[in-house]
Protein backbone atom coordinates (compact mmCIF):
# COMPACT_ATOMS: atom_id res chain seq x y z
CA UNK A 1 0.00 0.00 0.00
CA UNK A 2 2.67 2.43 1.05
CA UNK A 3 4.76 1.56 -1.98
CA UNK A 4 1.88 2.18 -4.33
CA UNK A 5 1.25 5.61 -2.86
CA UNK A 6 4.92 6.39 -3.06
CA UNK A 7 4.99 5.46 -6.72
CA UNK A 8 2.03 7.64 -7.46
CA UNK A 9 3.57 10.46 -5.52
CA UNK A 10 6.74 10.18 -7.53
CA UNK A 11 4.82 10.19 -10.79
CA UNK A 12 2.88 13.22 -9.72
CA UNK A 13 6.05 15.09 -8.77
CA UNK A 14 7.47 14.24 -12.17
CA UNK A 15 4.39 15.63 -13.92
CA UNK A 16 4.43 18.74 -11.78
CA UNK A 17 8.06 19.37 -12.68
CA UNK A 18 7.35 19.13 -16.42
CA UNK A 19 4.51 21.61 -16.11
CA UNK A 20 6.76 23.92 -14.12
CA UNK A 21 9.40 23.72 -16.83
CA UNK A 22 6.83 24.52 -19.52
CA UNK A 23 5.65 27.42 -17.43
CA UNK A 24 9.15 28.84 -17.13
CA UNK A 25 9.66 28.48 -20.87
CA UNK A 26 6.37 30.23 -21.65
CA UNK A 27 7.26 33.01 -19.25
CA UNK A 28 10.59 33.51 -20.96
CA UNK A 29 8.91 33.60 -24.34
CA UNK A 30 6.46 36.18 -23.07
CA UNK A 31 9.28 38.36 -21.85
CA UNK A 32 11.02 38.13 -25.20
CA UNK A 33 7.85 39.07 -27.06
CA UNK A 34 7.30 41.97 -24.71
CA UNK A 35 10.81 43.24 -25.41
CA UNK A 36 10.25 42.91 -29.15
CA UNK A 37 6.99 44.79 -28.94
CA UNK A 38 8.70 47.56 -26.98
CA UNK A 39 11.46 47.83 -29.54
CA UNK A 40 8.98 47.96 -32.41
CA UNK A 41 6.90 50.59 -30.62
CA UNK A 42 10.00 52.74 -30.22
CA UNK A 43 10.82 52.32 -33.92
CA UNK A 44 7.26 53.18 -34.89
CA UNK A 45 7.38 56.33 -32.77
CA UNK A 46 10.61 57.36 -34.41
CA UNK A 47 9.26 56.70 -37.91
CA UNK A 48 6.10 58.66 -37.15
CA UNK A 49 8.22 61.65 -36.17
CA UNK A 50 9.95 61.69 -39.56
CA UNK A 51 9.02 64.03 -42.38
CA UNK A 52 7.63 62.30 -45.47
CA UNK A 53 10.79 62.97 -47.49
CA UNK A 54 13.17 61.52 -44.93
CA UNK A 55 15.45 58.67 -45.87
CA UNK A 56 14.77 55.31 -44.32
CA UNK A 57 17.03 52.31 -44.67
CA UNK A 58 16.56 48.70 -43.77
CA UNK A 59 19.40 46.42 -42.82
CA UNK A 60 19.27 43.31 -44.99
CA UNK A 61 22.23 41.08 -44.33
CA UNK A 62 25.30 43.32 -44.28
CA UNK A 63 23.87 46.13 -46.45
CA UNK A 64 21.47 48.99 -45.92
CA UNK A 65 18.65 49.16 -48.47
CA UNK A 66 16.77 52.38 -48.92
CA UNK A 67 13.10 51.98 -48.18
CA UNK A 68 9.94 53.95 -48.61
CA UNK A 69 8.85 55.57 -45.32
CA UNK A 70 5.23 54.53 -45.75
CA UNK A 71 6.25 50.99 -46.51
CA UNK A 72 8.49 50.91 -43.46
CA UNK A 73 5.68 52.21 -41.25
CA UNK A 74 3.30 49.59 -42.57
CA UNK A 75 5.90 46.91 -42.08
CA UNK A 76 6.49 47.84 -38.46
CA UNK A 77 2.75 48.11 -37.79
CA UNK A 78 2.22 44.66 -39.28
CA UNK A 79 4.98 43.24 -37.17
CA UNK A 80 3.51 44.83 -34.05
CA UNK A 81 0.13 43.25 -34.79
CA UNK A 82 1.79 39.90 -35.23
CA UNK A 83 3.67 40.23 -31.95
CA UNK A 84 0.51 41.30 -30.14
CA UNK A 85 -1.26 38.19 -31.38
CA UNK A 86 1.65 36.05 -30.25
CA UNK A 87 1.58 37.77 -26.87
CA UNK A 88 -2.09 36.99 -26.45
CA UNK A 89 -1.47 33.38 -27.39
CA UNK A 90 1.36 33.02 -24.86
CA UNK A 91 -0.75 34.76 -22.22
CA UNK A 92 -3.54 32.23 -22.73
CA UNK A 93 -0.99 29.44 -22.66
CA UNK A 94 0.46 30.75 -19.41
CA UNK A 95 -3.02 30.94 -17.90
CA UNK A 96 -3.76 27.30 -18.76
CA UNK A 97 -0.37 26.25 -17.41
CA UNK A 98 -1.13 28.17 -14.25
CA UNK A 99 -4.34 26.20 -13.78
CA UNK A 100 -2.55 22.96 -14.56
CA UNK A 101 0.06 23.77 -11.94
CA UNK A 102 -2.65 24.39 -9.37
CA UNK A 103 -4.40 21.08 -10.04
CA UNK A 104 -1.09 19.25 -9.86
CA UNK A 105 -0.24 21.00 -6.63
CA UNK A 106 -3.54 19.96 -5.13
CA UNK A 107 -3.09 16.37 -6.24
CA UNK A 108 0.40 16.40 -4.79
CA UNK A 109 -0.84 17.68 -1.47
CA UNK A 110 -3.47 14.95 -1.30
CA UNK A 111 -0.97 12.26 -2.16
CA UNK A 112 1.45 13.58 0.39
CA UNK A 113 -1.20 13.41 3.06
CA UNK A 114 -2.08 9.87 2.01
CA UNK A 115 1.54 8.93 2.11
CA UNK A 116 1.99 10.37 5.57
CA UNK A 117 -1.07 8.46 6.79
CA UNK A 118 0.10 5.13 5.40
CA UNK A 119 3.46 5.66 7.00
CA UNK A 120 1.79 6.48 10.28
CA UNK A 121 -0.22 3.26 10.05
CA UNK A 122 2.84 1.26 9.20
CA UNK A 123 4.80 2.48 12.20
CA UNK B 1 4.67 42.53 -12.73
CA UNK B 2 3.36 45.66 -11.07
CA UNK B 3 -0.04 44.05 -10.66
CA UNK B 4 1.60 41.11 -8.92
CA UNK B 5 3.12 43.46 -6.37
CA UNK B 6 -0.23 44.98 -5.64
CA UNK B 7 -1.72 41.55 -5.14
CA UNK B 8 0.91 40.78 -2.56
CA UNK B 9 0.27 44.03 -0.76
CA UNK B 10 -3.39 43.21 -0.38
CA UNK B 11 -2.64 39.98 1.44
CA UNK B 12 -2.37 40.33 5.19
CA UNK B 13 1.15 39.08 5.79
CA UNK B 14 0.57 38.25 9.43
CA UNK B 15 -2.01 35.60 8.46
CA UNK B 16 0.37 33.58 6.32
CA UNK B 17 2.34 30.61 7.54
CA UNK B 18 6.09 30.32 7.40
CA UNK B 19 6.12 28.32 4.18
CA UNK B 20 4.03 30.89 2.34
CA UNK B 21 6.19 33.68 3.67
CA UNK B 22 9.33 31.94 2.47
CA UNK B 23 7.72 31.53 -0.92
CA UNK B 24 6.86 35.22 -1.09
CA UNK B 25 10.34 36.18 0.00
CA UNK B 26 11.86 34.02 -2.71
CA UNK B 27 9.60 35.58 -5.30
CA UNK B 28 10.50 39.07 -4.14
CA UNK B 29 14.19 38.23 -4.22
CA UNK B 30 13.80 37.03 -7.77
CA UNK B 31 11.97 40.18 -8.81
CA UNK B 32 14.59 42.36 -7.17
CA UNK B 33 17.25 40.49 -9.12
CA UNK B 34 15.39 41.15 -12.35
CA UNK B 35 15.24 44.84 -11.46
CA UNK B 36 18.95 44.90 -10.76
CA UNK B 37 19.68 43.27 -14.11
CA UNK B 38 17.38 45.69 -15.94
CA UNK B 39 19.03 48.64 -14.28
CA UNK B 40 22.42 47.34 -15.37
CA UNK B 41 21.26 46.92 -18.97
CA UNK B 42 19.69 50.36 -19.01
CA UNK B 43 22.87 51.86 -17.63
CA UNK B 44 24.80 50.33 -20.55
CA UNK B 45 22.22 51.61 -23.05
CA UNK B 46 22.42 55.06 -21.50
CA UNK B 47 26.19 55.02 -21.85
CA UNK B 48 25.98 54.03 -25.51
CA UNK B 49 23.54 56.81 -26.35
CA UNK B 50 25.67 59.28 -24.44
CA UNK B 51 28.75 58.18 -26.36
CA UNK B 52 26.98 58.46 -29.73
CA UNK B 53 25.64 61.88 -28.84
CA UNK B 54 29.08 63.05 -27.70
CA UNK B 55 30.79 61.92 -30.87
CA UNK B 56 28.34 64.01 -32.89
CA UNK B 57 29.84 67.09 -31.25
CA UNK B 58 33.02 66.41 -33.19
CA UNK B 59 31.27 66.57 -36.57
CA UNK B 60 30.56 70.01 -37.98
CA UNK B 61 30.54 71.66 -41.40
CA UNK B 62 34.36 71.84 -41.33
CA UNK B 63 34.60 68.10 -41.12
CA UNK B 64 33.81 67.54 -44.78
CA UNK B 65 36.63 65.82 -46.65
CA UNK B 66 38.65 65.30 -43.49
CA UNK B 67 40.40 62.02 -43.02
CA UNK B 68 39.17 59.58 -40.42
CA UNK B 69 40.05 56.04 -39.48
CA UNK B 70 37.17 53.68 -40.01
CA UNK B 71 37.14 50.64 -37.74
CA UNK B 72 36.73 47.41 -39.69
CA UNK B 73 37.02 45.35 -36.54
CA UNK B 74 37.64 46.41 -32.98
CA UNK B 75 41.37 46.51 -33.61
CA UNK B 76 41.79 47.17 -37.36
CA UNK B 77 41.25 50.47 -39.12
CA UNK B 78 41.33 51.78 -42.69
CA UNK B 79 41.68 55.47 -43.61
CA UNK B 80 38.65 57.19 -45.07
CA UNK B 81 37.28 60.63 -45.87
CA UNK B 82 34.08 62.12 -44.53
CA UNK B 83 31.87 62.47 -47.60
CA UNK B 84 28.85 64.00 -45.94
CA UNK B 85 29.24 66.03 -42.78
CA UNK B 86 25.64 67.15 -42.68
CA UNK B 87 23.87 63.87 -42.16
CA UNK B 88 24.32 60.73 -40.14
CA UNK B 89 22.47 57.44 -40.26
CA UNK B 90 21.06 56.17 -36.99
CA UNK B 91 20.06 52.65 -36.01
CA UNK B 92 16.57 52.97 -34.53
CA UNK B 93 16.16 49.26 -33.86
CA UNK B 94 14.69 46.16 -35.53
CA UNK B 95 16.97 46.64 -38.54
CA UNK B 96 15.69 50.09 -39.48
CA UNK B 97 18.07 53.00 -39.99
CA UNK B 98 17.12 56.61 -40.58
CA UNK B 99 19.15 59.48 -41.93
CA UNK B 100 19.11 62.65 -39.84
CA UNK B 101 20.98 65.93 -39.86
CA UNK B 102 23.42 66.55 -37.01
CA UNK B 103 21.04 68.61 -34.90
CA UNK B 104 18.26 66.10 -35.42
CA UNK B 105 20.57 63.29 -34.41
CA UNK B 106 21.67 65.15 -31.28
CA UNK B 107 18.02 65.67 -30.46
CA UNK B 108 17.38 61.97 -31.02
CA UNK B 109 20.10 60.88 -28.61
CA UNK B 110 19.07 63.42 -26.00
CA UNK B 111 15.54 62.12 -26.26
CA UNK B 112 16.72 58.52 -25.92
CA UNK B 113 18.89 59.29 -22.92
CA UNK B 114 15.96 61.00 -21.23
CA UNK B 115 13.74 58.04 -21.97
CA UNK B 116 16.23 55.55 -20.57
CA UNK B 117 16.84 57.69 -17.49
CA UNK B 118 13.10 57.86 -16.88
CA UNK B 119 12.82 54.08 -17.09
CA UNK B 120 15.71 53.73 -14.67
CA UNK B 121 14.01 56.01 -12.17
CA UNK B 122 10.80 54.04 -12.48
CA UNK B 123 12.60 50.77 -11.85
CA UNK B 124 14.48 52.24 -8.92
CA UNK B 125 11.31 53.38 -7.19
CA UNK B 126 9.65 50.04 -7.93
CA UNK B 127 12.68 48.26 -6.54
CA UNK B 128 12.55 50.36 -3.40
CA UNK B 129 8.88 49.46 -2.93
CA UNK B 130 9.68 45.78 -3.38
CA UNK B 131 12.55 45.80 -0.91
CA UNK B 132 10.26 47.48 1.61
CA UNK B 133 7.78 44.63 1.20
CA UNK B 134 10.64 42.18 1.42
CA UNK B 135 11.80 43.76 4.68
CA UNK B 136 8.29 43.50 6.07
CA UNK B 137 8.10 39.83 5.10
CA UNK B 138 11.49 39.17 6.66
CA UNK B 139 10.42 40.85 9.87
CA UNK B 140 7.33 38.70 10.18
CA UNK B 141 9.35 35.60 9.36
CA UNK B 142 11.82 36.38 12.13
CA UNK B 143 8.98 37.01 14.52
CA UNK B 144 7.46 33.64 13.60
CA UNK B 145 10.74 31.87 14.11
CA UNK B 146 11.22 33.51 17.51
CA UNK B 147 7.75 32.42 18.62
CA UNK B 148 8.38 28.90 17.39
CA UNK B 149 11.68 28.71 19.17
CA UNK B 150 10.16 29.96 22.41
CA UNK B 151 7.42 27.37 22.16
CA UNK B 152 9.92 24.60 21.58
CA UNK B 153 11.94 25.67 24.57
CA UNK B 154 8.82 25.77 26.67
CA UNK B 155 7.88 22.28 25.52
CA UNK B 156 11.35 21.02 26.26
CA UNK B 157 11.11 22.26 29.83
CA UNK B 158 7.75 20.67 30.62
Amino acid sequence: MSEEVQNRLQQEVEKFRTVQKDYQKALQQRQQLDAQLNENTAVKQELDLLKSDADVYKLIGPVLIKQDLEEAKQNVAKRMDFIRNELKRTDDFIATLDKKQDTHREALNKLQQQFAQTQLKAS
Amino acid sequence: MASKGQQIQEIDLSKLNLQQLTHIKQQLDQELNVFQDSLHTLKIAQGKFQESGDSLEKINSNSKGKEILVPLTGSMYVPGKIADSEKVIIDIGTGYYISKDIDGAKEYFKHKINFVTEQMEKIQSMGMEKSKIRDAVMEIMEERLRVQLAQQQLQAKT
